[in-house]
């Protein structure tokens, strides 16, 4: 039986080829964003980040001993996550937004369909599932972000990281992740649990998209 | 009411619901042509490639059903670009070595069909009326009869973010054109045009753009009362020049811990190919190939001119 990562890589390659594909994704690798629709984005990724660690504890606090690494793994990546809603802020800012109007601003209902999976998931599919949710947000920001950045960066004339450290950071340490994450996913050989990774992730790449879309 | 039977109707043996392939039959020639379709970039993604390998399982399970095997493009000016890269980037951040592996192995079974095509009494052609970048000039490369229309165009960019086709392209090169030809393909990254291909041995046949479709028949109809000749001819130049799986997994194995070896900048460059054919497909008018000519120029000249490459920027 082969590990359990090359199993999830082959059976979501197709959802993460739909994201890759979806016209709004194509656009923004290879025309960027205006400034509006920038600002849009960013403060629908405030959300994602925000929710990022609530999500991860939900799920933390329901994995039985069985799975005990993933338990483990998730402490030290939350650990690692907190404060990074504050990179979006300040990108927010340099782009004109307060950190009050971000904090006011209502997501998208496909936001809230996102997040409301994500935690519902961990509650009531299986608490595993939120490994989809990290997967499928870190291959989007390590393999796509990059070249996201490059593109927004032209778009917009920005300098340096000014104004997309949050994006242009996480396409560097989501790499990093990914290999942790690889790790952790090997360890994990119940059915159930993959069965409910799988899910979260095709449905993550999928709702990903719609929220570029969105945007 | 006497029912004529549909020359064009492919044999139910062979068809399947098949998402990224299309099928076309001539009853006439028992001549099956494959057109790939992957959208918006044309590559060998997991998917397309297990269609394929199904299709491949297929016509093995049925000796004598096929003739003549044509594998063409139904993208609008790309043959195909090879392996996808998006997965690559993907495996080498995860620092997933087994199942790059896997990849590039699955990349040799269907290496492996083409290259004994001959022995299961198929003769194979490729229409290749786009771009043919990497893997996907490395599949073209395997059929026994190479054609381009003018317009095409085709190479081996790997070097230039530090890798090498590994899917049998230094094995196909090296039989039909030979080493210097083969050096100079692969370890220059070059884009070489249909006619620059022709000279070096490497295309069978070029014709004008439009025209392939028609010079397929042409060279088949040609054929046909020779073919057991032919089939007998392709085993027996197997034979002369044999290429062997052992050979094709060692090579693929390398590859695959090279690409291990890329670093973020390698990747980057990666990304940045795949960003220029992201925005041909929206419409601009230069891609992939135009890519790697301004990478080609970045180095031969601007390097050495200023000491400075755009690619030096990126870290």
């Amino acid at each position: 039986m082969s590990a359990f990562f090359m199993e999830l890589v082959s059976r979501t390659d197709e959802a993460r080829r739909e994201f890759e594909t979806n016209s709004r994704v194509l656009d923004i690798v290879a025309n960027g964003l205006n400034l509006e629709r920038y600002r849009k984005l960013l403060l629908e990724l405030y959300h994602v980040v925000w929710h990022f660690n609530p999500t991860c504890a939900a799920a933390a606090c329901r994995i039985t001993d069985q799975h005990r690494d993933v338990r483990y793994f998730l402490y030290d990546h939350m650990n690692e996550e907190k404060g990074h809603e504050e990179w979006v802020l300040n990108d927010l800012q340099v782009v004109g937004v307060s950190g009050e109007q971000a904090r006011a601003y209502e997501p998208t209902l496909v936001m809230l369909g996102l997040n409301g999976y994500n935690y519902w998931s961990a509650d009531r599919r299986h608490p595993c599932s939120v490994l989809g949710m990290l997967y499928a947000l870190e291959v989007v920001a390590s393999v796509y972000g990059g070249q996201m950045t490059a593109a927004i960066t032209e778009s917009l004339l920005l300098e340096g990281d000014r104004g997309i450290s949050f994006i242009s950071s996480h396409a560097t340490l989501d790499a990093e992740h990914l290999a942790d994450l690889r790790v952790v996913l090997n360890k994990i050989e119940d059915e159930p649990a993959q069965a409910a990774v799988i899910e979260s992730t095709v449905f993550n790449f999928h709702q990903f998209g719609r929220v570029l879309e969105s945007v | 009411m006497n029912e004529v039977a549909d020359s064009t109707l492919v044999p139910s043996a062979l068809s399947r619901p098949y998402r990224y392939v299309r099928l076309e039959w001539n009853a006439e020639f028992a001549m099956l042509t494959v057109r790939m379709g992957v959208r918006p970039i044309q590559c060998y993604s997991l998917a397309a490639m297990a269609e394929l390998q199904q299709l491949f399982n297929d016509i093995s399970a049925n000796p004598g059903l096929i003739r003549h095997f044509v594998m063409a493009s139904d993208v609008q000016g790309v043959f195909n670009f090879g392996g996808d890269l998006s997965l690559f980037v993907l495996l080498v951040r995860a620092r997933d070595l087994e199942s790059l592996r896997l990849y590039a192995r699955r990349c040799i079974d269907l290496v492996w069909w083409w290259e004994t095509a001959a022995t299961l009494g198929v003769h194979t052609t490729a229409l290749v009326q786009g771009d043919a970048l990497g893997g996907g000039l490395e599949s073209a490369l395997l059929h026994h009869t190479v054609i381009f229309e003018r317009g095409a165009q085709a190479g081996y960019p790997e070097v230039l973010f530090n890798l090498f086709p590994g899917m049998g392209g230094w094995n196909l090169t090296i039989r039909k054109c030979g080493h210097a030809v083969a050096n100079d393909m692969i370890l220059t990254g070059q884009v070489y045009t249909a006619d620059q291909l022709l000279r070096r041995g490497l295309v069978d046949h070029v014709v004008e753009d439009g025209t392939g479709a028609a010079a397929v028949q042409d060279i088949v109809r040609h054929m046909e009362p020779r073919f057991r000749g032919v089939i007998a001819a392709l085993q027996a130049r197997r034979m002369a020049a044999p290429i062997s799986h052992e050979n094709l997994l060692a090579i693929v194995d390398h590859w695959a811990v090279t690409a291990m070896s890329l670093t973020t900048r390698d990747m980057r460059l990666m990304e940045r190919l795949a960003r220029a054919q992201v925005r041909k497909v929206g419409g601009a008018g230069e891609g992939a190939v135009e890519e790697i000519k301004r990478m080609e120029l970045d180095t031969a000249w601007g390097f050495e001119r200023t000491g400075l490459s755009e690619w030096s920027t990126l870290t």
